[in-house]
Order: structure tokens, then C-alpha cells, then sequence
């Protein structure tokens, strides 16, 4: 199956969960969803993830001035947005074990 | 994609994205992308490290499809126009697109409504008649650009039915999907189709004008052919409503001759009824053309002592059309210095009816000296 097309309905919940660790900037979201085993995912669909979380108003957005790079600019979730992964955990988790559920019944029979 | 990854850069590559997301606004370019330099470098730095140095180009793709992601990701409706130049055929392509789009739309509601179907069949089963026409008007066009001829319903010459029958034959196979069948040659069909749709009218209208001249033309040589010994020219009318008609032309004015052939003039002309004689109607404002002139006459009616106007008192007086003025009131008058004459008369004098004067049966003849 092609994950990417699962991946597209999940990608804000992923975004959402990795931001409310830490703040990150852009490629920083990116490697970390990466590193958490999400490969398939692409750099501008991240970004454009993060601006359109941050738009509708469930992340916050700064700034940071640095010596050595460019500044970046840092995204960290606010109230609407860890309501708004709380919701959707609950949500993922109840579809995810339904799946589980009916995948497990398939095998057995 | 040809472009070898050495010519790319980050920055020109960000441009190049920014550049494909026209359509949206300053802002919300600078919005998505005003990190995209930083990024996508870190991702380069970070991927070469494990990757063993991609170009930007492999390691992100066409920077099209980039712009794309990133706009779609932040929920941005996709651009409807392409960034990309144009050719001149998709600025024709669009228009007609669009033209067939709301084409199929109208058709698609038509075909809800239970009446159609059976007009649908009857049009699909005219659809040769609109090949012929089609063809019909591709020659009208061809001809009439190359100033081949006047422009008739039908070709006359050989050469001319070729042009047509050639143009009917193409435009058939092409209908019945028998020739045209590549792409280039299919482009240029469906304009000709669109431009025979537009010219149809236009084309009709013009060659049902220039038939009517014909007919015109053709109707004034027949009764000018038979006015060759007129005593005055005439205006071509196919019915003449009132008026005096010889052999089918109306005259103008009437030249009377006493019986030893000498001209008179003031006669007064009535009908069995008493009713005046009159060759013209319009009261003086009408152009005429004799035999042998060049300046057109107008007439002017004969005030008797009661003071009217009379008009059937022949030879009708007049003048030259260029010494009339129109008055005031509308009427057409001569100017004050100029008198009216007689117009120049067929013949100066008449066969005599009668044996020369002093012969035994001149008895009730009016001597010549008789005459004004």
C-alpha cells in the first residue's frame, strides 16, 4: 500500500505531535518525523502543514536570530492545538484499533 | 529533466519555486516560503551527508511539483493557471475549451428534458446537410478572398465547380471521420468549422445581396433594351402605380403635334372622365434623364388663372435639376433668376397628317400660322 496516501490524512496529527515535544523550525519537523520512521513524507508538504496549523491558529510561531545561519523561524502548539491533538489521538486511536480489529479477524479466519 | 543539477542552486531553485507559486499573493509567497533557502539547504547539507551529494533537482524534484505540495499542504486552492509560458495554440485552446465546456453543460440539461431526445436524432441526422453548407461557405470565403468572382449561390465555370466539389468532398471525409485524422491537421478542421459557423450568415446575407443587384441590374437592362426610341427617358418601376406607360415604360412627358406636324404646346390632357393626365408625381422633385443629355431635368407644373397647379399641361416645362433649390417648406423650386423651358422635343416637327397645305382637303385643318 502506498503510505503516502495514508500518511496525507494523518500528516497534521504527525505534525502536531512532534511540534508538542519541542518547538521546531521547518527541516527540524522534518528529521524528526523521519527519524520517528515517517520516510515517505515530503519537505513541502511539512511546511505547508506547519503554515496552514499555524493559520488557522493552532500553533504559534517566532523567530530565532542565530550567529552562525539564517534566523528561523520556530513553530510550538498552543492551547487550541493540543486540544486539537487530543481530539485527533482519540480519534486515530479508535480508527487504528477498529483496523487492527477487523485486520486481526481477517487473518484468523 | 535536462537541466544537469550543477545549474541549480538553493537560491535559484527557491526562486524557481517562488516563481510557480504566482497566482497567490506577495505575502503569502513570503509566507510559505520565506524559510525555503535555510531548509532546503539543511535538507541538502543533511541528505549529502547520507546520501553521497544529490543535486538539488534530485533531492527535491521539479521545483513545479514542489511549489505544488507546498501549496496544497497549507490548504491553498491549486492554481488554476499554469505558471509555465503559454504557446500561441493553448491561447486558442482555452477560449474554445471553455466554449465547449458550457457547450456540454447546455447539452447535458437539454438531455434531462424528455423532448429532446427526438430533436437530438433529427439534428444528428442532419448533420451532412451542415457538411455541404459547411463546404458551401469555405468556397463563398475562398473565392470571394481570392476575387475569383462575384459572389452567385451556385459556381459558374468549370474551374469554380472543381473548387467547390473539392471542398465538399474534404469537408464530408472529414465529417464521416474518413480523413484529418491527425492531430495537427484535426486543430485546423475544427477552426475551419468554428470560422464556417460564424461566416455562415454573413456569407448568406451577401450573396443574397448581390443576387438581388443581379435581378436589379438585369430587370433595368430588359425595359432599357426596349426603350432605345423612347422620346424620353424614363424611371424604372416594375408596376407603375399612376402615370402614362408606353410598351411598359412610364413617360415622362408628352410632345403634341397639330396635324400638319407642327409642335404645340399647353395642351391640357384628360381622361374619359375628365380627370387629369399626369406623367409625374412628384411634384417637380424628381430627376430626369433625356436621350442625348447629360444633366438630369426637373419639372414644373403650369399655373392656370384660377391659380392652381396644374401638371397636365404638356410638353411639361422644366429646367436643368442644378437651377432647383429646395425651398423652405420642403418643395423644390427653381431659383428666382431661372425661367423653365421646354424640354428638348424627339423631333422638331411631325409627319403631317394631311396632303400639303392649299390641296383640296385641308378644309377643317388648322392652318400652321394657327399654332403660338
Amino acid at each position: 500500500m502506498d503510505t503516502t496516501q495514508l500518511l496525507k490524512g494523518v500528516l497534521d496529527l504527525a505534525v502536531l505531535a512532534v511540534v508538542s515535544d519541542e518547538d521546531g523550525y521547518g527541516y527540524d519537523v522534518v528529521r524528526r518525523l523521519r527519524a520517528a520512521g515517517i520516510e515517505e513524507v515530503g519537505d513541502a508538504s511539512v511546511y505547508g502543514t506547519l503554515r496552514r496549523l499555524y493559520s488557522s491558529g493552532a500553533l504559534t510561531s517566532y523567530v530565532v536570530p542565530s550567529d552562525e545561519g539564517p534566523h528561523r523561524k520556530y513553530y510550538g502548539i498552543n492551547a487550541q492545538g493540543r486540544a486539537m491533538l487530543e481530539a485527533q489521538r482519540k480519534d486515530w486511536q479508535e480508527f487504528a484499533g477498529t483496523m487492527g480489529r477487523l485486520l486481526e479477524t481477517e487473518v484468523v479466519r | 529533466m535536462s537541466v544537469t543539477t550543477d545549474v541549480w542552486d538553493v537560491a535559484e531553485y527557491a526562486a524557481a519555486v517562488r516563481r510557480a507559486l504566482v497566482g497567490l499573493g506577495p505575502e503569502q509567497i513570503e509566507d510559505l516560503t520565506d524559510d525555503l533557502e535555510a531548509d532546503l539547504a539543511e535538507a541538502l547539507a543533511d541528505e549529502r551527508h547520507n546520501a553521497h551529494g544529490l543535486g538539488v533537482l534530485e533531492q527535491f524534484g521539479p521545483p513545479q511539483d514542489y511549489a505544488a505540495e507546498l501549496r496544497s499542504a497549507a490548504g491553498l486552492a491549486p492554481e488554476l493557471v499554469e505558471p509555465v509560458h503559454r504557446t500561441a495554440r493553448e491561447w486558442v485552446a482555452e477560449p474554445m475549451r471553455a466554449v465547449g465546456r458550457g457547450a456540454h453543460d447546455v447539452l447535458d440539461s437539454l438531455r434531462q428534458q424528455s423532448f429532446w431526445m427526438p430533436v437530438e436524432s433529427f439534428l444528428v441526422a442532419l448533420r451532412p446537410v451542415w457538411w455541404i453548407a459547411r463546404a458551401w461557405v469555405g468556397y463563398q470565403v475562398l473565392t470571394s478572398l481570392a476575387g475569383v468572382s462575384t459572389m452567385r449561390w451556385l459556381p459558374q465555370g468549370l474551374m469554380l465547380w472543381l473548387l467547390l466539389g473539392t471542398a465538399v468532398l474534404l469537408s464530408v471525409q472529414w465529417g464521416r471521420g474518413a480523413w484529418f485524422r491527425s492531430m495537427p491537421l484535426l486543430w485546423l478542421a475544427h477552426v475551419g468549422n468554428v470560422l464556417a459557423v460564424v461566416m455562415l450568415l454573413p456569407v448568406v446575407a451577401s450573396v443574397q445581396g448581390q443576387a438581388h443587384t443581379w435581378e436589379s441590374i438585369y430587370d433595368g437592362y430588359a425595359s432599357g433594351a426596349l426603350a432605345g426610341n423612347a422620346d424620353t427617358e424614363v424611371v424604372y418601376k416594375d408596376k407603375p402605380v399612376d402615370g402614362v406607360v408606353v410598351d411598359g415604360i412610364q413617360v415622362s412627358n408628352l410632345f403634341a403635334y397639330d396635324a400638319a406636324g407642327n409642335p404645340l404646346t399647353d395642351i391640357q390632357i384628360f381622361d374619359d372622365r375628365g380627370r387629369p393626365v399626369r406623367t409625374t408625381f412628384d411634384n417637380g422633385s424628381g430627376q430626369w434623364f433625356f436621350p442625348e443629355t447629360k444633366e438630369p431635368w426637373s419639372f414644373v407644373s403650369r399655373a392656370d388663372a384660377d391659380g392652381r397647379q396644374r401638371w397636365n399641361v404638356y410638353p411639361l416645362k422644366g429646367a436643368p435639376t442644378s437651377e432647383f433649390t429646395f425651398a423652405d417648406d420642403g418643395t423644390h423650386a427653381l431659383t428666382g433668376t431661372a425661367t423653365p423651358s421646354i424640354p428638348p422635343r424627339p423631333f422638331a416637327k411631325a409627319p403631317a397628317l394631311d396632303a400639303p397645305a392649299g390641296s383640296s382637303v385641308a378644309a377643317e385643318a388648322p392652318t400652321p400660322s394657327a399654332t403660338p
